[in-house]
């Protein structure tokens, strides 16, 4: 078993894991990074991509509000080159009590997130898509945000700076010597085990953080899982973000992100942080919200559907009120919780962060930390809030044109996938850095396979390259091409219907038909 | 002067340009019909490997050796199929009379060798092997039965043809393939298979090709290539690689669009206008007249305006879900969209209409028009329904679209020949009673036509008796 030596340990390479590297690297500690899947896979990855300026919290969660805002400027200036400045637009639809506008004026005024209300011409005249029967429309600073680059971004800035990230690393085990964490045992793709001995372990595995905890031997560290599903349309049907002006409930934020728009979101608590399951009657729910806010949502092409975890912090609440978890958890509180173990248990070099939302990614990660330093007994200011993050210090926002303008400017370069125009030196580039064979990896670092083919064309490419250039044995690649075409295919069909239907036949046909992919070596037999 | 008059008139009118399509169309012309082909596209021609797939895969025998033999066995566990209908000479015929009609459309030398009786096993893109009844003359030296030393040959420049991956998993299959690249000169770095295409049809870029390849050549026999060996003169452009190179060459089909599949179009689309057949692609089928059931004539819209085409006869080869001729709304209720015919093969509305696994069979994939034992619309009985648009069918699961296309294509030019009978206008011209040409024109065989009004097979129950029945 191989050994590293750090001072601190974070698990979990989701948004706030990556956040808490970034921010103690920066912060000038030696750090490890361990996740056991890929970087952002989890609840991070499973995001419709809002960056939040508040004003959803405004009424019902005005501490919430007040974060969001503060963590949303900050963003913008740190991590510019990752988010898209599509501001945001509340609206007043037949459906919703128009009382609650002057409410949410007012909230937005009471927690200073910027609001100006706007004609109900000049809202549709700049999305044309909008339900035409709006009665009032404000204009707020939401954006959307790429999380796979800002995480990417953040785990690069961490490396930078010494971090060791492990991504395929599984946590075995925690080590504890009496009242004091150790460190842990990670197990990686090939079955080899590393013991990570570090002054400080951070818990940052989201909703999977009461099991991490369980591990250290701590009991209580309640996260419900609230499950939710997001829809992604094969283009933009709107260029902000959308929401509906009423108290947050299922369906009701449209938001525009890279080349697609994700309508988002329901909220159902599971017992499982692993459940994916998307069930006929939530799609069915989106749909129609989807139509009250763009009318013809129904009509247009839904390129998949998938399912994000949040963890709901419960605190020890949870213990009392057992009876709620069959229910809708929108009533637990989407704050972050800072779980000092020291403090709370008596077990010292172990902090759990967890709950939240991606906005508040950063204040997260300084609070971790700024405990961490304290169980240390050591004066370490937080740089975050000032230091860009690389590939966002020339403050420029991502525009949607950014890959078009890249393509055309080197029009010599070949296109590996054409919807997302990733080129192949790319590919190559991160198949050649990759830590792992799993074409899945590079779809989260490059797009590719995200749009509208889902991956009929560039994936026989890809998997060619990657036995190419990855110097990948035939069988690894071919599992690999085989996990991917299930992985798509697990978004697309729950919500196929209508155009998408029958790309998913070319899919099927040139995989099926032309590829037969059924016969490769290994392949399961087919029924 | 009501819409009616001013229709153009045919004898028969088919509904898609896809191999079943223009199968039913070459046929009915052949067969001296005034025949119209009204495409919205082009068919899965452009995206299929342009090969004849009849049968690679049945329950209990994957892949299918002898696709002839295996028939009476899909017959027996799939009543429905479509090939369970037609039985299994019609197949045979079928496939005689493509071969026959190819040879006479196709440039000098390119044709289509193979036969029902046995699979030839064809390397993919992927280095799988794919079995194929008939396959184009430039992919015949690439069936796995004759494979033992073989070089799979690429360019970087073609992203849609990995040798490596291909080569790799073809030893794994237990031929010595090795995988070659050589670099082209093109000016593009996204060259398609259609562009090399092209350029190996130019002398002096081919013996460029056949230098750099053949000096990275080593003991073996054969060359794969991905399926770019010419356009519009494959045969030669293979006869002068095989005579350059001193090896036996063959294509592998790589990503759409199909180089193979589009000489086969240009086959089909050649032998059509040499039998008289009009072809309108473009034009989108947007509505019938109707009356007791019949069709009367549908409005096509093409080149901005709207045309009606009148016919007694109607062939519906519009395709399935991929042609979006059966659509799925958001509510999971499905819709043939050219007629508004009822279907067949959709489960009910609380059933699922996909499952999981993308390597299932999904439930949705045997869905088609509803059709009587004549393969007649159930809702409209002048309309005579072929290829993907039949149901009871896996096209590329069971590896038969290709086969059924041409096998149901025959059948309604044979069903509505048989019906027009002296109506035909052509008929008019000649005596009545017996179809023009009927011994000049191959394949159209008064003798096994299928029977004008009731099936007689009506009552049978065994589907291989059924043919036979039908051929008195």
């Amino acid at each position: 078993m191989g050994a590293l030596e750090t001072d601190l340990l974070v698990i979990g390479g989701g948004a706030t894991g990556a956040g808490v590297a970034w921010d103690a690297a920066l912060r000038g500690l030696r750090v490890v990074l361990v996740d056991r899947h890929d970087l952002a896979e989890g609840t991070s990855g499973r995001f419709h991509g809002l960056l939040h300026s508040g004003a959803r919290y405004v009424v019902q969660d005005p501490a919430a509000a007040r974060d969001c805002i503060a963590e949303n400027r900050i963003l913008r200036r740190v991590a510019a080159g990752c988010i898209e400045d599509t501001g945001g637009l509340f609206v007043t639809t037949p459906w919703d009590d128009p009382q609650y506008a002057e409410l949410f004026a007012a909230g937005c005024a009471r927690n200073g997130v910027d609001c100006e209300e706007i004609d109900v011409a000049r809202a549709l005249r700049s999305e044309p898509r909008l339900n035409p029967r709006i009665s009032r429309a404000f204009v707020v600073p939401d954006a959307s945000i790429d999380v796979w680059k800002t995480v990417r971004a953040m785990a690069r800035g961490a490396r930078e700076r010494g971090a060791r990230v492990l991504a395929h690393h599984e946590l075995v085990a925690i080590e504890r010597a009496g009242d004091r964490v150790l460190g842990a045992v990670v197990r990686d793709g090939r079955g080899d085990e590393l013991r990570i001995h570090a002054r400080i372990t951070v818990n940052a595995a989201g909703a999977w953080a009461g099991r991490v905890a369980l591990l250290a031997g701590i009991e209580g560290v309640r996260v419900l899982p609230g499950r939710g599903i997001m829809i992604a349309t094969n283009h933009r049907l709107v260029n902000t973000v959308v929401n509906r002006c009423k108290p947050p409930a299922d369906g009701d934020i449209l938001v525009p992100i890279r080349t697609v728009s994700v309508i988002g979101s329901t909220d159902r608590l599971t017992d499982d942080p692993d459940d994916q399951t998307v069930h006929p009657d939530e799609v069915k729910l989106l749909l129609d919200e989807g139509e009250r806010l763009v009318p013809g949502f129904r009509r247009a092409r839904l390129l998949r559907v998938w399912t994000g975890v949040r963890p709901l912090f419960d605190g020890d609440r949870a213990q009392e009120e057992g009876g709620r978890r069959d229910g809708e958890s929108r009533d637990i509180t989407r704050a972050h919780a800072l779980l000092d173990h020291g403090l709370r248990d008596g077990v010292a070099g172990f902090v759990t962060i967890t709950g939240g939302k991606l906005t508040t990614l950063r204040l997260m990660a300084q609070q971790a930390v700024d405990a961490a330093c304290r169980q240390l007994g050591e004066q370490r200011p937080c740089h975050t809030d000032t230091e860009p993050l690389p590939g966002s210090r020339s403050g420029r926002h991502l525009a949607l044109g950014d890959r078009l303008a890249r393509k055309e400017a080197a029009r010599e370069e070949q296109l590996i996938c054409e919807c997302e125009l990733v080129p192949r030196s790319w590919l190559e580039l991160a198949i050649r850095q990759a830590a792992s064979s799993d074409l899945d990896d590079v779809r989260r670092q490059l797009r590719l396979g995200m749009g509208p083919c889902q991956g009929g064309f560039c994936i026989y490419r890809a998997a060619g390259i990657l036995h190419e250039v990855g110097e990948l044995a035939a069988a690894e690649t071919n599992a690999s091409l085989r996990a991917f075409l299930q992985e798509r295919w697990k978004g697309v069909w729950p919500v196929l219907h209508g155009d998408q239907l029958r790309q998913a036949r070319l899919d099927e046909w040139i995989f099926h038909g032309l590829l037969a992919v059924g016969r490769l070596p290994a392949g399961e037999a087919r029924t | 002067m009501s819409w009616a008059d001013a229709a153009r008139r045919f004898d028969a009118v088919v509904i898609g340009a896809g191999t079943a399509g223009m199968t039913a169309a070459i046929a009915l012309a052949q067969a001296g019909a005034r025949v119209c082909v009204l495409a919205f596209g082009l068919g899965s021609t452009h995206l299929a490997a342009g090969t004849i797939d009849v049968l690679g895969a049945i329950d209990g025998e994957d892949p299918v050796r002898s696709p002839q033999r295996s028939l009476a066995r899909l017959a027996s566990a799939r009543p429905d199929h479509p090939y369970a209908l037609m039985g299994a000479s019609t197949v045979a015929e079928a496939l005689a009379w493509f071969a026959r009609t190819f040879a006479g459309a196709a440039p000098r030398g390119y044709g289509y060798v193979g036969d029902a009786g046995r699979n030839m096993m064809l390397p993919t893109a992927l280095g799988t092997l794919r079995p194929s009844a008939l396959v184009p003359t430039t992919m015949a030296a690439g069936d796995a039965a004759g494979l033992d030393r073989v070089a799979i040959a690429g360019t970087p420049a073609l992203r849609d043809f990995h040798p490596g991956l291909c080569a790799a998993n073809l030893r794994d299959a237990g031929i010595r393939a090795r995988a070659v690249q050589i670099q082209l000169d093109l000016d593009r770095a996204d060259a398609s298979a259609l562009g090399v295409a092209r350029r190996l049809e130019e002398p002096a870029w081919r013996a460029a090709f056949c230098r750099r390849l053949g000096a990275v050549l080593g003991a073996e026999d054969r060359v794969g290539l991905p399926a770019m060996i010419g356009l519009h003169q494959a045969a030669q452009v293979l006869a002068d690689m095989e005579q350059r190179l001193q090896r036996r060459v063959f294509e592998i089909p790589t990503l759409p669009p199909s180089v193979p599949g589009m000489r086969l179009f240009e086959a089909l689309r050649r032998a059509l206008r040499a039998a008289g057949g009009t072809l309108v692609l473009g034009a989108e089928v947007s509505g019938a007249e109707r009356s007791g059931g019949r069709v009367l004539s549908v409005a096509a819209r093409s080149a901005g305006r709207q045309t009606r085409y009148r016919a007694p006869w109607f062939v519906l080869a519009s395709g399935g879900l991929g042609a979006g001729a059966i659509e799925l709304d958001s509510r999971g209720r499905a819709r043939e969209r050219v007629l508004g015919l009822g279907l067949r093969g959709v489960a009910p509305a609380s059933a699922p209409r996909f499952v999981e696994d993308f390597f299932a069979e999904q439930p949705l994939a045997r869905v088609g028009v509803a059709v009587d034992e004549r393969l007649c619309a159930q809702d409209a009985p002048n309309v005579v329904v072929a290829g993907a648009a039949l149901p009871g069918q896996a096209p590329w699961l069971e590896g038969c679209g290709e086969g059924v296309a041409l096998a149901s294509g025959l059948w309604a030019a044979r069903l509505v020949s048989a019906e027009l009978g002296g109506r035909c206008q052509a008929t008019q011209r000649s005596s009545p009673g017996s179809m023009p040409g009927d011994a000049a024109k191959p394949g159209i065989d008064a003798t096994r036509r299928p029977s004008p009004g009731s099936m007689p097979g009506d009552t049978a129950t065994e589907s291989g008796d059924r043919c036979q029945r039908m051929e008195r």
